[in-house]
């Protein structure tokens, strides 16, 4: 895959674009205007940058209970998720979701709080879209985690046995919580797990957002095609806690630094300068633009009203007909 | 003409081929429900007629089959999952609970999940505590979802049609106990609305609430009350949840006796439910508190007459009937 300078350079502000939004909901959450269910995904940027480069409007992504960056990937604006991380109306679930569950009906996006679900039901997804015919396709993310749960074994297997066109997306970021990967998962590449329902598993650097692209870009073309469903594990890494508050006494502070030095978008802005020929200013000029785009979101999120109780009562049944019908 | 007669199976059978003809977004989907045509023949000869894309056979991943549905109903199929035995829904539970139920609030009434969950309860076939068990209470508390359960073939098919056609999860449960039971059932396209219940007997002295298969005992314990001097309303609701309560209430209010029948056990029940919607709304009309009677707490035993001593019987109705009457 080629990637021309104007296409780097929109992978790196949509990266920036991922973290400006982050890293103001740390605040926000500080004020306890975000709750608990907020998890910051600082550092796995690349991924859903990376993976979401190469879909359609129409493609059906499935999220995780860490779900800010794909949504964002996927079409929803910053002011979009502000609102719902915020819980005010404006957000895909107009804040009856919060930062872990929503619905974005217009970009095709769910996400959800259980931990591996998403591997069972985006079978769904694909099996709508195999049968429409018109190469659409799911993409399923989820952590290192999920792949202990027995909706994942289930999910794949299906997905493999019907030729679904699912895209199966591990982000590694290393911990299960507050537990390491090494100690729960049984192999040394969860992408190892893939042969198991006979699919070829790929294992990528995570924190490279060109590497994830072309990887996904693969895969994505052999899924338009009707090929089956693909597995790419993107090795990553979470610089802040798994919640905010996180005592993250199971890692120390050298080894993310350690990761911190592998930052995906600190990378391509060096690949920027050197190759590209891009200047210093230029890369601050977008940053900069990121940035003030962020905080205008992020206001505008702020001015929004909460839902009401009558709102939040609503769209629980379709009306069922009844004795009168 | 003489009515024409099916068995319980068959109805459930003539309503998804009509609805499959009709619709070409509903599909069956589940284990052993296209070559083996479901355990009790209620999915027979519709892979033949509609193919293997509409009729699917699952692994045993309920999970994962559940899950499909799901999502596959949001991305605007109609699909009817079949759950073997209603004891297997706990694997599944996730997917209804957490997904399925809750899509519609969350995406602010823009999705709709259209997944008719087929399923079967009950005793009846010394199949033991992990096939014989009558689960619908842990649905009928869950926001988001509809429980249907029809106790006779000219119900069942114009339920399940409805159910198919309806734009809520439906949690549909059958009996084993009566997929062999023959009633009028006619050809035609005919829908029974969900949400609505029917006085399966009208009677003055005493009302009995009853579901799925107890109907069928109530119905019994009628005729030998009648013989005794007392004459029972039989209301079944058929539809747990949204529960027809006007239906209900009228009768209560009519009869000022009322004795709720399920075969589950009663703590934290739907028998319970019933029970107290009568007594918030009916309590000056009633002239005894209402009474339940239900499975016995415990797992259904394997024995052929202990697996119908832990449920109620037309027997059991008959006794708590004449006590209520007495009072």
């Amino acid at each position: 895959m080629t990637f021309k300078k104007t296409d780097l350079l929109k992978l790196y502000r949509r990266m920036l674009e991922i973290r400006a939004v982050d890293n103001r909901l740390v605040p926000l959450k500080l004020k306890d205007l975000v709750m608990d269910g907020f998890h910051p995904c600082v550092g796995q940027e690349a991924v859903p940058v990376g993976v979401c480069w190469s879909l359609r409007p129409d493609d059906y992504v499935i999220s995780t209970h860490r779900p800010q960056g794909h949504a964002q990937m996927k079409g929803a604006s910053m002011e979009a998720i502000f609102c719902e991380m915020l819980g005010r109306m404006g957000g895909p679930s107009n804040g009856l979701g919060g930062p872990m569950q929503w619905v974005d009906t217009e970009n095709n996006f769910f996400c959800g709080s259980i931990v591996g679900s998403g591997v069972s039901y985006s079978t769904g997804f694909a099996l709508a879209a195999q049968r429409e015919g018109k190469g659409r396709i799911a993409v399923c993310f989820f952590g290192d985690g999920a792949s202990n749960t027995g909706s994942f074994h289930e999910g794949m297997n299906l997905a493999a046995i019907w030729h679904l066109p699912v895209l199966y997306i591990c982000e590694n970021n290393q911990y299960g919580e507050a537990m390491p990967v090494k100690e729960f998962v049984s192999v040394p590449k969860i992408s190892a797990r893939a042969a198991a329902y006979g699919l070829k598993g790929k294992t990528v650097d995570g924190m490279d957002v060109k590497k994830v692209a072309e990887a996904a870009a693969e895969a994505v073309t052999s899924l338009r095609k009707g090929k089956g469903p693909a597995f790419i594990e993107t090795v990553t890494y979470r610089y802040r806690g798994h919640y905010l508050g996180d005592p993250e006494n199971y890692r120390t502070k050298t080894e993310i630094e350690s990761w911190r030095k592998k930052d995906p978008i600190d990378r391509l802005g060096r690949e920027l300068v050197r190759t590209w020929k891009v200047t210093a200013a230029a890369l601050k000029e977008i940053e900069t633009e990121v940035e003030a785009a962020a905080d205008k979101a992020q206001q505008a999120a702020l001015d929004r009203p909460k839902p009401t109780l009558d709102f939040a009562l609503s769209n629980v049944l379709v009306p069922v007909a009844g004795r009168n019908a | 003409m003489a009515e024409r007669l099916l068995t319980y199976a068959e109805a459930i059978q003539e309503a998804l081929d009509q609805e499959m003809a009709r619709d070409s977004s509903v599909y069956v989907m589940g284990e052993d429900v296209a070559v083996w045509g479901n355990l009790f023949g209620c999915t027979k000869g519709l892979l033949k007629k509609y193919g293997k894309d509409r009729v699917r056979d699952t692994p045993i991943s309920e999970a994962a089959l559940m899950g499909c549905g799901v999502g596959s109903a949001a991305a605007g199929m109609r699909p009817v999952v079949e759950i073997m035995y209603i004891d297997f829904i706990s694997i599944a539970m996730d997917q209804i609970i957490n997904h399925a139920a809750r899509w519609h609030q969350l995406s602010g009434g823009k999705v709709t999940v259209p997944v008719v969950v087929r399923t079967q309860g009950g005793v009846g076939f010394r199949n033991s505590s992990q096939h014989s068990q009558s689960l619908e209470n842990w649905f009928v508390n869950v926001p988001g979802l509809v429980v249907v359960m029809p106790s006779t073939p000219y119900d069942v098919k114009g339920l399940l049609k409805a159910a198919i056609r309806n734009d809520n999860p439906v949690i549909f449960i059958e009996h084993k106990a009566i997929y062999r039971n023959k009633g009028p059932v006619p050809a035609d396209d005919y829908i029974i609305p969900l949400g609505a219940a029917e006085v399966k007997r009208p009677g003055k002295d005493l009302t009995i609430v009853a579901n799925s298969w107890m109907v069928l005992l109530a119905l019994e314990a009628a005729g030998e009350l009648a013989r005794r001097g007392i004459d029972c309303e039989v209301i079944d609701p058929r539809t747990l949840y949204p529960l027809d309560e006007k239906t209900i209430l009228e009768s209560v209010r009519k009869t000022g006796r009322c004795l709720v029948v399920n075969e589950a056990p009663a703590a934290g029940g739907w028998s319970g439910e019933v029970s107290s919607v009568i007594m918030e709304n009916a309590f000056s009309s009633l002239k005894c508190p209402v009474k339940r009677l239900c499975g016995r707490r415990t797992g259904v035993p394997y024995d052929k007459d202990l697996e119908r001593e832990v449920v109620p019987s037309a027997a059991d109705i008959v006794r708590e009937a004449c006590a209520l009457a007495a009072e």
